[in-house]
């Protein structure tokens, strides 16, 4: 078995597991809601080098479009989605085609600059978007013969979609585009440099990213009914790059690890605690100075340690580096 | 590829049905007690209220016991200020079978668990801010106990007017939503009314801190008044700047939407000497309920309660009530018997409009005192006046379905 | 009239936005790193002064102290923490000090409670200065005045000390003053330091104009993003230029559109990277 049929059979894994675990279909559907929008995230983090402070846009843009289809005309679900995913998609070609003019950190000022703009667009814009209150009043129409209102219903319908979106992700990624994308990552100059459409190719890195990430956002939206303005506030897209980057950004399963535990440790915490994210902050500070590769790296210390047979071994501390600077 | 896709589908389907039970937690499998939900901000930028409020609902929890030989018990739902997290939390707790719910400061939170609670037939009791709570989007199960704009301001600017007969030119800071034009409008037409000139607003965003250019163009203008109509801390930062501009002593300030206690403490007496407050509840009201809850609340918590508090522990308190009355906790039984109560409660004989589901009770004017007239550390004002001023629910444009 | 109002207004803000915005340009500009916590040192800074002045302690000793405070709590930081993370990419600087951030604004919350507080100007600071029509506070005016000096001080210690040389050198080239001798990790301590002290410093100044409440530092953060990038990050004269500029465009825009203020300072940032990638001053 290949890697990436092993990554799949995971996310399937996990997908079938959740309701094992999870006391709600409503926390098991936004985990893999999220698993897609951390998975594409990581498409430009991971795969393209890319940080994009700009998800959260493409989120709220597909959460406010499912639901101003389903509110005020009469197309069916499928069509619904269809136009988030669109929607994400263009507002991701946009973004980015401006964005990837700067590189390093203007780069990631620009995505921050834009989702703060559009947050402002929303606010502004409050007869379309319903303002401070939010797009209220979004249906849960039935997709085709099957009704969608009970959460364990809706639970498999996200998770059909997941993965789908998981393997079409896979498919991207494994792709001669994929691998260019990992080239572009690596060295730019060189991929530039021996033809590849450098700007096209990290447009269109955006733009499928985009894309998944509005159908996330749509399927939010369908799940409590509401398209909120926080959706397309700039912590949305914070809170989607922490779990991209605390799952790891080697393959696109560690986003699905990296949003099943962050959605289920940060809802566990909340209900244990109101200063909880002093916690989710020191954790994050943990997992940036000894799990750099995320959870899925220690998934992979795990059995590698297992498969030689000795106890896990203890981690090395990162040591200080004063000299060098990465940027 | 498509076989498996299936057949996970299908494993997916049947593990959850078969296991659902087994998701629930121990704590509510129980299902003999009676738990009410509680969602609150516990956390983010209105998690003051968030505390107060969950204190208020466990003390009239504990107080009252059990109703109908149940257990009565209650959860504490932390929304983190996010519709869309209140929204999820709150269906699992619906999922678990609680099906009465008090809770929700901020508007949006307020407006989407309303909506979600009446779907899944529970009750929802809010004392958020936005009109369309029990206005254009009231439903059967949600109701709220906090006075709307409208009467926000016809018992805040129409006394004042009254009392100020000079002040002739008035300048308005409003939030740029649905709420700030609710206050807006309302202050628009007693102005119109009583012939007082308007002579300008300022509009700014939820998110702004900084209020010194809205004040200059106020003190441009040279009002006789300045009424602020925003909320929170943004009212605070509104009120605190506008001292620090000399403007207390240039002009009458009506901060109409004030928190009460908890926001005075933050204030001080400083910059409260002198300035009007609207208020939807003071400990120092003079009813028997409530000089009855401040006594218990002193005993126990050794202090007084404030709006989050003392709002949380009536609407929990009306839940609790309504279920009793009704014989179950039941959604739709509850509402039923909920609608048209009426009761002594903190600010006066209250009573529940059945119609669009709005409690009609008193809306205050308050006044801060000098530091020096105080009588106790929490003694900040005085009731200058007080009454109810209620649209009608077609006026507040409900239809209730 | 009102725009001259508005503009002495704005200038006031300004300041304030660049004693808030330098530190993080210049920490930046010598380390190349991204620092998500430097509204928490706002938010510390401002609750020092808060704490000290509840408990009886002079407006101005409160002023002094908690920079103080604060950047001595920075080093330590950087110190124990954050020097480990330099050399990894940009997205490890941003979770660390995101989650520090938290830390710092959970920690508030805990120790001073979530309902935030009033800070009085000092007595003889309270009053308004009033010119004919013209009216301002006068602790406006003196925030206005001691930033004006600050800054004036900051210029001084940028380009006129050997620590200024070695920080410009150093935003060039590390390697370079390492070769010079210098030994660059206490280099790099005291700029972070520096550059959080400066944060708390704004945070204590703002005390008084803004209250203190435990989520002052997002804010703050969000306006010492825009004014580092429209500056050029690393730049002093950027950071001071640019923070005059949002200060003043925030100001008049209140006249003119108030509820298109935030709309325009994020567009112009925005612009700015667009067509100046290095921001108005910045160094290549």
């Amino acid at each position: 078995m290949n890697r990436a049929s092993l990554h799949f059979l995971l996310a399937a894994l996990v997908a079938a597991a959740l309701p094992l675990f999870m006391r709600s279909g409503t926390l098991a559907s936004e985990v893999l809601i999220f698993a897609m929008a951390a998975a594409a995230c990581n498409l430009l983090l991971g795969y393209t080098g890319l940080l994009s402070f700009g998800q959260g846009i493409f989120f709220g843009l597909g959460s406010y479009a499912v639901g101003l289809t389903l509110l005020h005309t009469s197309l069916p679900l499928s069509l619904a989605l269809a136009l988030s995913t669109l929607a994400g998609a263009v507002a991701a070609t946009g973004v980015g085609w401006l964005s990837i003019r700067r590189q390093g950190v203007y780069f990631v000022m620009l995505t921050l600059a834009f989702s703060q703009f559009f947050y402002f667009l929303a606010y502004t814009f409050k007869d379309v978007t319903g303002g401070d209150n939010g797009l209220l009043n979004i249906p849960r129409p039935a997709i085709g013969p099957f009704t969608l209102g009970n959460s364990w219903s809706y639970y498999t319908f996200v998770a059909v979609l997941f993965l789908f979106v998981f393997a079409a992700l896979q498919r991207v990624a494994s792709s001669t585009f994929g691998r260019t994308l990992l080239a572009v990552r690596d060295n730019e100059e060189r991929a530039r440099a021996i033809g590849f459409p450098v700007r096209l190719f990290k447009i269109t890195a955006f733009a499928v990213s985009g894309a998944v990430t509005g159908l996330a956002g749509a399927l939010h939206a369908l799940l409590i009914g509401v398209a909120p303005l926080s959706s397309i506030e700039y912590h949305m897209s914070e809170s989607i790059l922490i779990m991209t980057i605390i799952g790891g950004t080697g393959n696109l399963f560690a986003s699905v690890l990296g949003a099943g535990f962050y959605v289920i440790v940060s809802d566990l915490l909340s209900s244990i605690w109101p200063r909880w994210l002093l916690l989710l902050g020191g954790l994050l500070v943990v997992v940036a100075l000894f799990m750099q590769k995320g959870l899925w790296g220690l998934l992979e210390r795990l059995v590698e340690a297992l498969r030689s047979g000795r106890k896990s071994p203890v981690e090395a501390p990162v040591r200080p580096e004063s000299e060098g600077r990465g940027i | 590829m498509l076989n498996r896709r299936d057949l996970l589908k299908s494993s997916a389907l049947t593990a959850g049905s078969l296991l659902l039970p087994a998701g629930l937690r121990p704590a509510f499998a129980a299902g003999e007690d009676i738990t009410i939900g509680a969602p609150l901000p516990m956390s983010g930028p209105f998690a003051a209220n968030g505390k107060f409020g969950s204190m208020g609902t466990a003390m009239i929890v504990e107080e009252v016991g059990r109703i109908l030989d149940r257990k009565l018990g209650y959860i504490e739902i932390d929304t983190e200020g996010k519709p869309a997290t209140a929204v999820r939390k709150v269906q699992e707790a619906m999922e678990r079978g609680v099906t009465l719910f008090s809770g929700g400061i901020l508007s949006s939170e307020a407006l989407a668990m309303g909506k979600e609670v009446a779907k899944g037939n529970g009750v929802f009791i809010t004392t958020a801010g936005a009109d369309e709570i029990t206005g254009s989007e009231c439903n059967k199960g949600t109701f709220r106990w906090s006075v709307p704009t409208f009467g926000a301001i016809e018992q805040t600017v129409r006394p004042l007017i009254e009392q100020l007969p000079d002040a002739k030119r008035w300048y308005t800071i409003t939030p740029q939503y649905v709420f700030g034009d609710g206050l807006l409008n309302a202050a628009k037409a007693i102005f119109k009314e009583k012939g007082i000139e308007h002579v300008g607003n300022s509009y700014h965003s939820l998110t702004e801190k900084e209020f010194s250019g809205y004040l200059t163009n106020a003190m441009a203008a040279k009002p006789d008044a300045l009424l602020i109509l925003n909320f929170g801390s943004q009212s605070s930062d509104t009120l605190r700047q506008a001292v620090s501009f000399g403007m207390k002593q240039r002009m009458t300030i009506l901060l109409a939407w004030a928190s009460g206690l908890e926001q005075f403490e933050t204030l001080g007496p400083d910059l409260m000497e002198g300035v009007y407050f609207g208020a939807q509840y003071w400990h120092g009201i003079d009813s028997p309920f409530n000089r009855e809850l401040v006594a218990k609340v002193q005993a126990k918590h050794k202090m007084n309660p404030n709006y989050a508090f003392a709002s949380a522990y009536l609407t929990t308190k009306l839940l609790i009530d309504a279920a009793a009355k009704a014989g179950s906790t039941d959604g739709p039984a509850v509402a039923k018997a909920m609608e048209g109560m009426k009761y002594a409660g903190l600010t006066g004989d209250e009573e529940i409009r059945a119609a669009d589901h709005q409690v009609i009770k008193n809306y205050y004017l308050l006044k801060g005192k000098a530091k020096s007239a105080m009588k106790d550390k929490d003694d900040y004002a005085d009731i200058i006046s007080f009454g109810k001023s209620f649209q009608s629910p077609e006026e507040a444009l409900c239809k209730m379905a | 009239m009102i725009y001259l109002f508005q503009l002495v207004n704005g200038i006031g803000l300004g300041m304030l936005y660049f004693l808030l915005a330098v530190g993080l340009s210049i920490i930046f500009g010598l380390l190349h790193f991204v620092n998500f916590a430097h509204g928490a040192f706002y938010l510390l800074g401002a609750y020092l002064v808060y704490d000290m002045t509840e408990r009886g302690v002079n407006f101005w000793a409160g002023l002094l102290l908690a920079p103080i405070i604060v950047a001595g709590l920075a080093a330590l930081t950087e110190t124990v923490l954050l020097r480990r993370i330099y050399h990894l990419p940009h997205t490890f600087h941003i979770l660390v000090t995101v989650g520090l951030a938290l830390v710092v604004q959970e920690l508030v919350i805990i120790l001073w409670g979530p309902v935030g507080g009033n800070v009085s100007p000092p007595d003889a600071l309270g009053g308004v200065f009033i010119l004919g029509d013209f009216i301002y506070p006068q602790y406006r005016l003196f925030v206005i005045g001691l930033t004006l000096v600050l800054a004036i001080g900051l210029w001084w210690l940028l380009e006129g000390t050997r620590l200024g040389a070695v920080v410009r050198a150093g935003s060039e080239s590390t390697d370079m003053v390492s070769l010079l001798g210098i030994d660059i990790v206490r280099v790099n301590t005291a700029v972070f330091a520096l550059g959080a002290g400066l944060a708390g410093l704004a945070g204590a100044l703002a005390a008084p104009i803004r209250g203190v409440e435990p989520f002052m530092g997002i804010e703050a953060l969000g306006i010492a993003f825009v004014v580092v990038v429209i500056g050029g990050m690393g730049s002093y004269t950027g950071a001071l230029i640019a923070g005059l500029l949002v200060g003043i465009v925030q100001s008049v825009m209140a006249t003119l559109w108030p509820e298109g203020a935030r709309l325009m300072i994020y567009l112009g940032m925005g612009l700015v990277i667009l067509t100046m990638p290095r921001g108005l001053l910045g160094r290549a």
